[in-house]
């Protein structure tokens, strides 16, 4: 950045730079330096304010100067002196030229500044989130460790437990030090406030492999163990006013009080899912049960080491955990099938956002590609109206050199005036698309208009003027002499060639857009149409964990809970009501080991589902349907019956063609045996693209007293007055519960809505794109459709007065248009199969390369092509041959 | 020009001058110096500094002079130091006192105002 502020110093007068040039300079970089050790945003502040200025006295300087010198010192770098010289010249032709001819001029830079802001819009953003590296010390030797073991049922990836932590930490040669963490919702508490916040619960040591200092206060250190919290800056702001204070304060935090020793600083984000605040925490021998796949891992590497060496190190020290600290023969088969996953951090944390986010990007650099190709077409045609003038400059002496210059001029104005109509269209767009964008995008409040826009402005401009301009500057400095003949006419071959060939190239790149946006639309349509088990209308989900001395054991907590949905559904308006533990779209369910009765505990019978409780009209509610059996009544929560609801995955997969009800399975979960007395309608529980899973249904209480007792499900309100319910629902747990808030009070409406919004995000961005494509490459081919019509008006006029019929006439232009067209196609057809490989994360129920997709997009793209031809040959058709033989 | 006997100085230009009337500097004090003076009203962009830093150069209001003797020769980094002249001077007074007759004249019209209601 420094550099290329520097670099600006050239815009003014070679005197006034002589002279003052290395001053302007100096003080640049110093005060640059001064702004950087404030930090990026403020570098970034007086980067774009001292370009602003450099440019604009720049300019003054130029027209007004103020600092002449002797003239015998003027003599100095003539060579440069010249150049310079001849291309403001040129520039001022140029802009003479194009003073001249405003309606060329206003779409030329219309069209490309339409172009480069939607891109450089998106680029802003891509920076931000993508290109900026992570706010902690030399990030590229962070890793995230994950667990996966293939041909286990564990998941292709999941979570470490803490004696991984404990070994790695001692054990491991290409460490430098490691952290693990979990992160989860829970009770924030002070005298005056109370909220369900997400938190964080780190060992002490991820402060320092992170490498992050204080805002204030200290960070946790092994002496801490569980007492100590810090906050994060934003909790700091938004509960404790700012207040340095805080430090030293006692908190409940999730139930336990503890002092805050300690305040980061707002760039500090880790996880980044919102997390407020961390607690201490120093993991001792004693505290480790072997096999508990909860926890996160994340390292900092010695200098030098790669992930694939530091996996197979992992991977190595992971054979000797049974041995050092037991565990179940489950566990050490897992083992023996473990393999360390080590990816560096920015790719964990920014990976789900990634792809979408370039294929945007490249999305907005087609357009602008196309809006290239028409602009050139533009630039092509008007040269050709200036063969003339050309050729008599080329007769009169004028080098290649300087007609080329001339013509590049041109398109240099016609850039720079599109570049600087794209920093405010950028400005215009970026908080229009940030309103769109999906939630949980990381660092996306931080995405502002910046230097990096400018930058990317700027150069995209440039790299618009050489690919507009070269083509024509070429073409204009072999002009052909002939035109000096009189009456000279007749364009060659090779001319329109390269016009067509723009056009087709148009046409193929706005082909692969349209397919690209297609295919999302079909995904989108297909996503609407899974039945995800349940019903999302009129519903109101919302949780609160009371936190009463009574609630001891599993009945009392059965009985609070099924009093409280006697209360909901006395509410006026209130359909059904019911409770459930992971409520579909907002929780996921924990994965847990089920044993169908008959089978040894540790076999490798168990299998692996997920195990959830439900209480109320929970089923009647969600619109689950009841396929077999019933559904909970009363007793079974209240006295402990040990009975279960099953989802028919799990029953088939158990039970495959046989009755389940009255089975009875064994579950890790209060170590019990339940029996089966429904089987229900599966459920999609995390998100629509997964398969059904496996589905334990539990009651609230289990057959001992002690069995489980959950703390905050997630109740569910079947109600027209959804919508408006939220209100009334927290003023009936003040009731009952003042101690606890109310949290995820969510529509499911809004939730099935919110888990489609990355994909209609990514489909609206992409159609706008190919819209854009699609008009300006029909545009594209109608101004030269109609070109060629208007030179061979004469060719025409003949033809027609030979006995041509209109028909003939028109049937030949539009032939002409979709010839050209179809190449397009074809060739777009080939870079779509290329490029709908990089849609594939995001498509669903639809292949990359869909034969439907492909044929529909061409036909609508020939369709366009054959309109965008037809109205220039239907000009054509109403020649009349003595108008235009006349105009001879 | 704007610079000139009778011709108002802009805001700019007047505190250059102002700044330099307490000695010698360089350009990075100069601005640093005006920034502090003017209340941070004005923060002296590098462009706007050195155009007018060269206007009054030009007008003779501004010379560069040697560096003060204390200063170290710092090497590789040529720092130019700027001095009024003697017409700088006389026109930074002229200016003051202008100002400072307009303040006069602006405080008692406000006292005044403030009075009548």
């Amino acid at each position: 950045v420094k550099r290329a502020l520097v670099a600006l110093v050239r815009l003014f007068p070679p005197a006034f730079r002589r002279r003052f040039g290395d001053e302007v300079a100096g003080l640049l970089a110093a005060g640059y330096d001064r702004a950087r050790a404030r930090g990026r945003r403020a570098a970034g502040g007086f980067a774009l304010a001292a370009a602003a200025d450099l440019v604009r006295s720049a300019v003054s300087e130029r027209l007004n100067p103020t600092w002449s010198e002797p003239r015998a010192r003027r003599a100095e770098e003539p060579e440069m002196r010249s150049t310079i010289d001849a291309w403001s010249a040129d520039l001022r032709q140029a802009v003479r030229a194009l003073r001249r001819a405003p309606g060329f001029t206003a779409v030329a830079a219309g069209t490309l500044a339409l172009a480069i802001g939607a891109t450089a819009g998106l680029y802003t953003v891509v920076d931000t989130v993508l290109l900026e590296p992570l706010p902690y010390a030399a990030v590229d030797r962070l890793v995230h460790v994950a667990a996966s073991a293939p041909g286990s049922d564990m998941p292709p990836e999941f979570s470490l437990s803490s004696e991984f932590y404990l070994h790695y930490r001692e054990r491991s040669r290409l460490v430098e030090e490691v952290s693990t963490y979990n992160s989860f919702t829970s009770t924030l508490r002070t005298a005056d406030r109370v909220e369900r916040i997400r938190m964080s619960w780190p060992t002490w040591t991820l402060f320092s492999t992170l490498g992050a200092r204080p805002l204030l206060g200290r960070l946790p250190n092994a002496a801490d163990e569980e007492n100590a919290v810090v906050l994060s800056h934003a909790l700091w702001q938004s509960w404790f006013g700012g207040d340095p204070g805080v430090v030293g304060r006692e908190l409940d935090v999730n139930g336990a009080s503890r002092t805050v020793i300690g305040v980061m600083a707002p760039e500090f984000q880790f996880p980044n899912d919102g997390t407020q605040l961390w607690i201490s925490n120093e993991i001792g021998l004693e505290e480790i049960r072997p096999g508990r796949f909860q926890s996160r891992i994340v390292a900092r590497t010695k200098p030098g080491v790669t992930p694939e060496q530091l996996a197979a190190e992992l991977t190595t020290l992971a054979r000797q955990l049974p041995e050092r600290f037991g565990g179940t023969a489950n566990y050490a088969r897992l083992i023996e099938q473990h393999r360390a996953v080590v990816r560096p951090l920015a790719e964990q944390l920014l990976g789900g956002v990634a792809t979408p986010l370039w294929i945007l990007l490249a999305a907005g650099g087609v357009v602008l590609l196309v809006a290239c190709a028409n602009v050139a077409n533009l630039f092509l045609v008007r040269a050709e109206a200036r063969q003339r003038d050309l050729a008599v400059r080329r007769a009169i002496g004028a080098g290649r050199a300087q007609l080329v210059r001339l013509q590049m001029a041109e398109a240099l104005v016609v850039a720079a005036l599109a570049g600087a109509f794209a920093v405010g269209l950028a400005a215009l767009l970026l908080p229009v698309l940030l309103r769109a964008a999906p939630a949980g995008i990381p660092r996306l409040d931080e995405v502002g208009l910046g230097a990096a826009t400018l930058l990317f402005a700027a150069a995209a401009a440039v790299a618009s003027a050489l690919a507009c301009g070269l083509l024509p500057a070429l073409r204009a400095s072999a002009p052909d002499l002939t035109r000096l003949r009189e009456g000279g006419r007749g364009s060659t071959r090779r001319r329109r060639w390269a016009r067509h060939l723009l056009v087709a190239g148009q046409t193929a790149l706005a082909l692969v857009l349209l397919i690209g946006s297609g295919l999302l639309l079909r995904s989108f349509a297909e996503l609407r149409a899974v039945d995800p088990g349940y019903d999302v209308a009129s519903v109101l989900t919302f949780q609160f964990a009371p936190q009463q001395a009574q609630l001891a054991d599993g009945p009392s907590w059965a009985r609070f809970h099924l009093d409280f949905l006697d209360r909901l559904a006395a509410l006026p308006g209130v359909e059904s009501v019911g409770l459930v533990e992971n409520v579909p779209l907002n929780e996921g369910t924990a994965p847990v080991r089920v044993f169908p009765e008959g089978a040894a505990i540790d076999a490798e019978a168990g299998t692996l589902v997920n195990v959830t409780f439900a209480a109320g009209d929970y089923f009647r509610t969600m619109g689950v349907a009841l396929e077999a059996g019933r559904s909970f009544v009363a007793d079974d929560h209240l006295l402990g019956t040990g009975n279960a609801v099953v989802s028919r995955t799990l029953a088939n997969r158990l039970w495959p063609g046989e009755d389940p009800l009255g089975r009875r399975l064994r579950t890790q979960v209060g170590d019990v045996t339940v029996t089966v007395v429904g089987v229900v309608e599966d459920v999609l529980q995390d998100s629509f693209r997964d398969a059904p899973q496996a589905l334990v249904y539990l009651p609230l209480a289990g057959p001992k007293p002690d069995s489980w007792q959950i703390s905050s499900p997630a109740y569910v309100v079947k109600s027209a007055r959804a919508e408006t319910l939220a209100a009334e629902v927290r003023e009936l747990v003040r009731q009952v519960a003042p101690e606890a808030p109310v949290y995820r009070v969510f529509t499911l409406a809004g939730l099935a809505r919110d888990s489609m919004v990355e994909l209609s995000f990514t489909l609206l961005t992409l159609a706008i794109a190919s819209g854009l494509a699609l008009v300006l490459g029909a545009v594209g081919l109608y101004g030269v459709l109609s070109y060629v019509v208007a030179e061979r008006t004469r060719e025409i006029g003949v033809r027609m007065a030979l006995g041509a019929r209109a028909t003939e006439v028109r049937r030949m232009v539009v032939g002409q248009g979709a010839r050209v067209v179809l190449a397009g196609v074809a060739v777009g057809v080939l870079g779509a199969v290329a490029a709908t490989r990089a849609l594939e994360s995001l498509l669903f129920g639809v292949a990359p390369v869909d034969l439907g997709t492909f044929a529909a997009m061409s036909a609508a793209m020939l369709a366009v092509g054959l309109l965008a031809s037809y109205v220039p040959a239907w000009r054509a058709s109403r020649v009349s041959p003595v108008v235009s033989l006349r105009a001879e | 020009m704007a610079v000139g006997g009778s011709a108002a100085l802009s805001r700019l230009e007047f505190h250059v001058l102002l700044a330099l009337a307490g000695g010698p500097l360089h350009g990075y004090a100069v601005a640093e110096a005006v920034a502090a003076e003017s209340g941070g009203a004005l923060v002296p962009r590098a462009g706007s500094l050195y155009r007018v830093v060269a206007r009054l150069v030009s007008s003779r209001l501004v010379a560069e002079t040697a560096p003060p003797g204390e200063a170290p020769a710092h090497p590789g980094l040529a720092r130019r130091y700027y001095a009024l002249t003697a017409a700088g001077r006389r026109l930074l007074a002229e200016e003051a006192g202008r100002l400072k007759r307009s303040a006069a004249v602006a405080e008692e019209r406000l006292t005044l105002s403030r009075g009548r209601s």
